[in-house]
């Protein structure tokens, strides 16, 4: 799963800090999806787009390597 | 209640066990520790409840729920062929096997590899080392769930 939500972050001049305490999550969660080592739920992933007001794909998309990657 | 305060509290219990323990040991009274660890155990949880700045989110649930799981199934494997093995000492296996059965007399008095004593002592170090490997499995989670990860920020 691939994500913009540093750039999104950048836009809104938020610090991975901030959208953290927004959403009710740590930022080591935030740093975490940033980098790819984590997929969020979906429940999360709606969460940050509607916290930037976009829709979902506009935040996620989904990758097949980095899925198959992340099963093995 | 503040997250310092909540480690105090652990601190505290722990010391408080210490000592009972030692008290224990030299007076001979098991169930005193017995009492005074799920005592402990119970404040540690009362206190953890009421603690307001940990933040619990899904990661952080994820890692504990992969640990736990990786734990269990390597724990759950160590634990039952060591426990086969225990059992089949304890039942005395020669007695029902087929060399001896028509010739009771060529069964050897003693079979044991073990003494109870020593299986006991060894499921307690089985024991020990879940403590090890949910700790081991944590870390390597929390690694994995990106815990260490450091940023420009």
């Amino acid at each position: 799963m691939k994500n913009k939500i540093k750039v999104y972050r950048a836009m809104h001049d938020l610090t991975q800090e901030d959208l953290a305490k927004a959403i009710g999550v740590t930022r080591q969660t935030i740093l975490a999806i940033e980098k790819g080592k984590y997929v969020p739920s979906l429940d999360l992933a709606f969460r940050i787009s509607r916290h930037f007001k976009v829709n979902i794909e506009e935040v996620f998309s989904y990758d097949e390597e980095v899925r198959t990657a992340d099963i093995k | 209640m503040q997250k310092n305060i909540f480690y105090l509290v652990i601190g505290f219990v722990a010391l408080a066990l210490l000592l009972i323990f030692w008290y224990s040991i030299e007076s001979f009274t098991p169930v005193l520790s017995m009492i005074a660890f799920v005592i402990g155990v119970v404040i540690i949880y009362v206190a953890y409840r009421k603690v307001d700045d940990f933040i619990e989110d899904e990661r952080s649930a994820r890692i504990t729920e992969k640990a736990a799981l990786r734990t269990f199934q390597v724990f759950w494997v160590c634990f039952c062929a060591f426990s086969i093995m225990a059992v089949m000492n304890l039942l005395y296996l020669p007695h029902f096997s087929r060399e001896h059965w028509f010739d009771r007399a060529s069964m050897p008095l003693s079979m044991e590899i073990m003494s109870p004593k020593m299986i006991g002592y060894v499921q307690l170090g089985l024991l020990c080392l879940m403590i090890f490997l949910y700790v081991g499995f944590r870390f390597y989670y929390a690694r994995k769930y990106g815990d260490w990860e450091t940023d420009e920020e």
